[in-house]
């Protein structure tokens, strides 16, 4: 009973690359897999445990999941309204700070897999 | 005014207000790389069960400080959350019906401010107000296990003088104290510039069911109950691990109307076989009903319940919402009672104008705990709303808001003037009251699993 | 505690409720303490005194007075005392017992550097002759008390100098004789006469002084050593602790040879042992039982220990081997401990076989102390301990105290004088005579709530540095507490079962039921308003020290 958020079985997909959402969401417990298509094929591009966002960029611009999201194990998800979050960056803008660390965070990991990726080339 | 390096804050009372004070500023003083030390003063132990390590609250944390709350990357852990709460019941004499949260998930948090009632909780319990004061002393802020009685104002500093005549001198003083201590009232007494909040005194006991009983009569949901008691502006029962926690908000509330409370029909059919049994704690916690005045000076800011709250709903919230807005002064605009006053100040001025129209909002749900064909418009309205999936649910929604401060009083307030809302209510009222109506008596169907919020 | 009321109108259980009210309650330091002394009392006048408008120097002035209420020497009790009220201060789970002994000492040095007088006798004297034999720590206790209270009174003593044991039996790097004197002086100011070297019995009949005096008082001592019964003993090269103790405080050489064998666990064997050690010898400590069963006090044995005394437990001679009249060897016998006896004590039993020899040129036994007075008739027979009732009564006119009713602490003589004091007085003036216990029950252990107290670590005495101590040999060891080690300490106090004014109640009071004195002392800061209690219990879950509780009685 105690535990904030919502139940997800191992393998469960929260959302999917072009889906349409409004909400962000929070792990609170277990783990989940970031994953791209692409002509019928996945790439993992990263796995994500406790504490850690995703679905954050429904909050800024359009709606469509550029993602999939799948649990690897039993996890346990709380979901952040894009109303609330909006609200909440109005009186204190400070609020988004730890998400626009995280999002800069993942543009300099992407940035540098693309460079990987370029000498591979 | 402004804090250097070495800079030494104190910061009175370990209540949510001081200890997300405390986390804030010495985060925000990390990112920009100043060095500052944080004393809080707390001579109260949050690991005593009871009283003695408790602050006197229902116990929810809301759905809009959770999800804040994770945003700034604070997770609420399992052993703090003694209960996730997904559903509203309200219960009226009418009838009762349940407004669900969207996916029917956990976003709101029955909590322990201390580690439970006077008897006992399993040992994995935790205290809510000491797990923020772990975060704030992890980040580097010292507990100091002494009573504050006194602050006097020096030159370039704030003297804080304790119980034990330990004193110390800091460059700014954080008044968070709630409105259950009396610092406040010593420090109105002595500064004689300084107003205290109003208070009203409030009831909160505890009932030990056990966890069986709370799952199969209570389940993940708050009751709410929506009497004809005067003065009793609000009453819900929060399950949480083997308790329950009765909460009584309103006007002075003694013993004569909690008497009347336990009569209700309605509140002892919550109870097996309704019986309502002996608790095993209660007290009758303060809430502030008017802001102190000021809420700030030089060198000296008050946070919290001692500046200002929400009225009725939501004050951890409030708490979180002042803490960090005087924290963020502190650090990036100065201590002056000028900085405090530009920086920190309107958001008090916002909450207190948001308290008026709250006043308002209770004082129309008090119109509806009397008339009972008003009663019956609203059980219908929202009842009918929690059975269709796709329809906006305006009275859903303000109930939700209303009674999880999950939402402003004014944004409450707004949508009970929206057209449809009004619209729906009258068709509901006349619907509901027609002689043989369906809905007019009785228990409504559970909500289903749709979205409440607009 | 949990009061459940029904009410018939709604047929629900109303809340229960808790209602407090203050309760002093015996603190365990006074519960230990064998003068119940008030320590919490004089502790709490210095730690609060600021609370209570008092400077430092006037709370020290104020604590001396409340001590020397059951204690006329805390200077010399405050260096000698065993100290068993630390034994089980609440403090010491925390972070040490408060530093009650040296804070005592303190006081005591503080009372005659600044030349404070004992509570002065009224002018009006009773008409009654009080006599008082002997002037150890009972017999000036018990003159003490009966001075101030207004009687005249005439100690005799069959030594030239009074203080008895503390005189004779204390090495100086414990008790500095001025630090006696000056205490001891300061009693006998309030008395009529010293009469020196009367030896009750052969100088003086105990008839005569009873004719003399309207009621006498028998501080005789033990001043007679047990021996050991063994082959060997009698002859030169052994003597008793008491004898070797005395002989050094005079100033004479003892003789005792380089090597030195004590017998013995008592302060008498350690104190002879380190007074040896002082002399240049060799020094073995042989005790018949194992360190725990060891009566000295903890502290002593380690500054022994330090100074080069070696311990054999377990041990206990059966010889004493001479060549011709020198004293050459002792054998000791091993033992071990049998299982407890009906009293729980282990007695020490011989291991067969387990013999040994250790070479020795003299021999000080300290197993214990006899009773040394003459046979005077009536109640005084020879070799046979006084046997009186609680408050010391012998005789409708005969009192005792002291170690003359079996050894004990100084401590423990100066409470005997003292309640025989109050006994006798009682009886002279026709009151009620007074209980020996006190009446309030000892605070349980866990009722005072230990981590409410900040940390606060006990202020050690600075002392000689060891290389020193048996360079120097008449240097007492330890210094007395600073003012402002003094002041940390007494701060250290946790005020057990009494009101300290932590405010914990006051501040956190929902219905704001507390208000504050006018006129606060330690003990008295608050005022609480029943009829404003909601019955929530927090105040006494947050009194720290113990003090409020909850009433039986519901509303």
């Amino acid at each position: 009973m105690a535990g904030l958020g919502k139940n997800y079985k191992a393998g469960e997909v929260i959302f999917r690359q072009g889906d349409t959402g409004n909400c962000m969401f929070v792990i609170q417990d277990g783990e989940v897999e970031a994953i791209a298509e692409s002509d019928g094929r996945e790439f993992r591009l990263r796995t994500m445990g406790r504490n850690d966002f995703f679905g954050e960029m429904a909050l800024f611009e359009e709606e469509t999941r550029t993602a999939t999201i799948r649990t690897t194990k039993p996890t346990r998800i709380l979901s952040i309204d894009k109303k609330n979050f909006l609200g909440g960056i109005y009186e204190d803008p400070s609020l988004a700070f730890r998400l626009v660390q995280t999002m800069s965070h993942r543009i300099r990991d992407l940035t540098e897999r693309l460079a990987r990726y370029e000498q591979q080339k | 005014m402004t804090l250097g390096d070495g800079a030494r804050i104190a910061v009175i009372g370990a209540g949510p207000a001081g200890s997300m004070f405390s986390y804030f500023f010495l985060s925000m003083a990390e990112t920009i790389g100043l060095d500052v030390a944080i004393d809080i003063f707390e001579p109260r132990r949050f690991c005593h069960r009871g009283p003695a390590g408790c602050n006197h609250c229902g116990g929810i944390v809301s759905e809009s400080l959770v999800q804040r709350l994770a945003t700034e990357g604070i997770r609420l852990p399992d052993c703090v959350v003694q209960r996730g709460i997904e559903s509203y019941t309200l219960h009226m004499d009418v009838g009762d019906v349940e407004i669900a949260t969207p996916l029917m998930e956990k976003r709101i948090a029955a909590i322990y401010r201390g580690i439970g009632p006077r008897s006992s909780e399993p040992l994995e319990t935790h205290s809510f107000d000491g797990y923020l004061l772990d975060l704030a002393t992890q980040k580097g802020a010292r507990v100091i296990p002494r009573l504050v009685t006194g602050l006097r104002r020096e030159e370039d500093s704030m003297r804080v003088q304790c119980a034990d005549q330990f004193t110390d001198s800091y460059e700014l003083a954080v008044v968070a104290t709630g409105v259950n201590s009396r610092l406040t009232e010593m420090l109105e007494r002595e500064s004689g510039e300084f107003a205290r909040p109003d208070r009203t005194k409030t009831f909160i006991c505890e009932f030990h069911l056990g966890r069986k009983v709370i799952r199969e009569t209570f389940g993940p949901s708050m009751h709410v109950f929506l009497l004809d008691i005067p003065r009793l502006e609000f009453a819900a029962l929060i399950p949480k691990g083997d308790y329950v926690t009765l909460c009584l908000l309103g006007d002075d509330i003694d013993e004569a109307l909690i008497d009347k409370f336990f009569s209700a029909r309605e509140v002892r059919e919550r109870f097996p076989d309704g019986v309502i049994p002996g608790h095993v704690c209660h007290c009758y916690p303060r809430i502030n009903i008017r802001s102190a005045s000021p809420v700030c000076g030089d060198r000296l800011v008050f946070i919290g319940d001692s500046g200002t709250t929400r009225l009725f709903k939501d004050g951890i919230g409030a708490a979180y919402r002042t803490s960090k807005a005087a924290a963020k002064t502190a650090i990036f605009h100065g201590v002056s009672a000028e900085d405090f006053g530009n920086h920190y100040a309107p958001l008090c001025r916002r909450i207190n104008n948001d308290n008026r129209v709250g006043k308002l909002v209770f004082r129309f749900a008090t119109l509806v705990q009397k008339a009972r064909f008003a009663r019956r418009g609203i059980l219908a309205m929202t009842a009918h709303e929690q059975r269709q999936t796709d329809s906006p649910r305006r009275m859903s929604g303000v109930l939700w808001d209303l009674f999880s401060g999950s939402a402003s009083y004014t944004d409450v307030f707004l949508r009970t003037l929206h057209p449809a809302y009004l619209g729906a209510l009258l068709w509901n009222l006349v619907a509901a009251n027609l002689p043989g109506s369906p809905s007019g008596n009785g228990r409504a169907e559970k909500g289903g699993h749709g979205h409440v919020r607009h | 505690m949990s009061d459940t009321k029904t009410r018939q109108a709604a047929q629900v259980e109303l809340p229960f409720q808790i209602f407090a009210q203050p309760s002093e309650k015996l603190p365990p330091c006074q519960a230990r303490c064998p003068n119940s002394g008030d320590i919490r009392g004089w502790l709490g006048i210095i730690a609060q005194r600021e609370k209570n408008g008092l400077s430092f120097d006037e709370a020290c002035d104020k604590a001396w007075q409340r001590l020397v209420e059951f204690n006329p020497m805390p200077a010399t009790i405050g260096r000698i005392c065993p100290h068993p009220c630390e034994d089980l201060c609440t403090r010491r789970e925390k972070d040490g017992a408060v530093s009650v002994n040296a804070m005592e000492r303190f006081l005591g040095d503080w009372g005659l550097a600044r030349g404070l007088e004992l509570p002065q006798a009224p002018k009006e004297r009773y008409r009654e002759s009080i006599g008082v034999i002997g002037s150890g720590p009972a017999s000036l206790s018990f003159a003490y008390q009966m001075a101030r209270r207004g009687y005249d009174v005439t100690l005799y003593d069959k030594d030239d100098r009074p203080g008895g044991m503390l005189r004779h039996a204390i090495p100086d790097f414990r008790l500095p004789r001025e630090i006696l004197d000056a205490e001891v002086g300061r009693i006998l100011g309030l008395t009529k006469s010293l009469v020196r070297n009367v030896d009750v019995g052969k100088d003086l009949s105990l008839d005569q002084l009873r004719t003399d005096h309207d009621l006498i008082f028998l501080g005789l001592g033990a001043q007679a050593a047990r021996r050991l019964h063994i082959p060997g003993e009698n002859g030169p090269g052994v003597v008793s602790g008491i004898d070797y103790l005395r002989q050094r405080k005079e100033g004479r050489e003892s003789a005792c040879g380089s090597r030195v064998l004590v017998i013995g666990g008592g302060n008498t064997a350690i104190d002879a042992a380190r007074s040896v050690r002082r002399e240049g010898a060799s020094v073995t400590l042989v005790y018949r039982r194992s360190d725990s069963e060891m009566p000295a006090a903890a502290h002593e044995i380690e500054d022994a220990r330090k100074e080069g005394i070696e311990f054999r437990y377990l041990s206990a001679p059966t010889r004493i081997i001479r060549d011709g009249d020198r004293v050459r060897q002792v054998e000791i016998q091993g033992m071990r401990l049998a299982e407890p006896d009906a009293s729980g004590r282990r007695r020490p039993e011989p291991v067969p076989g387990k013999l040994e020899i250790l070479a020795a040129d003299s021999v000080i036994v300290a197993v214990s102390q006899a009773p040394g007075w003459h046979d005077a008739g009536s109640v005084l027979h020879a070799d046979e301990w006084l046997r009186a009732e609680d408050d010391g009564r012998l005789e409708e006119d005969l009192l005792a105290g002291g170690d003359d009713l079996g050894p004990g602490i100084a401590s423990r003589a100066i409470a005997q004088g003292r309640r025989a004091a109050e006994s006798a007085h009682a009886q002279l003036r026709g009151l009620e005579r007074p209980r020996s216990k006190p009446a309030r029950p000892e605070i349980s252990r866990g009722s005072v709530r230990i981590d409410f107290y900040a940390e606060r670590q006990r202020s050690p005495a600075s002392r000689l540095p060891e290389g020193e101590w048996l360079s120097r040999p008449n240097t007492e060891i330890d210094a007395t507490l600073g003012d402002r080690q003094a002041s940390e300490e007494a701060a250290r106090c946790m005020s057990c079962g009494l009101c300290f004014d932590c405010q914990l109640c006051f501040m956190y009071c929902n219905a704001g039921g507390f208000t504050r004195l006018e006129e606060t002392s330690p003990g008295q800061y608050f005022a609480m308003a029943l009829d404003l209690c909601e019955g929530c219990g927090k105040c006494i879950e947050l009194c720290p020290c113990g003090y409020l509780e909850a009433r039986e009685d519901a509303r």
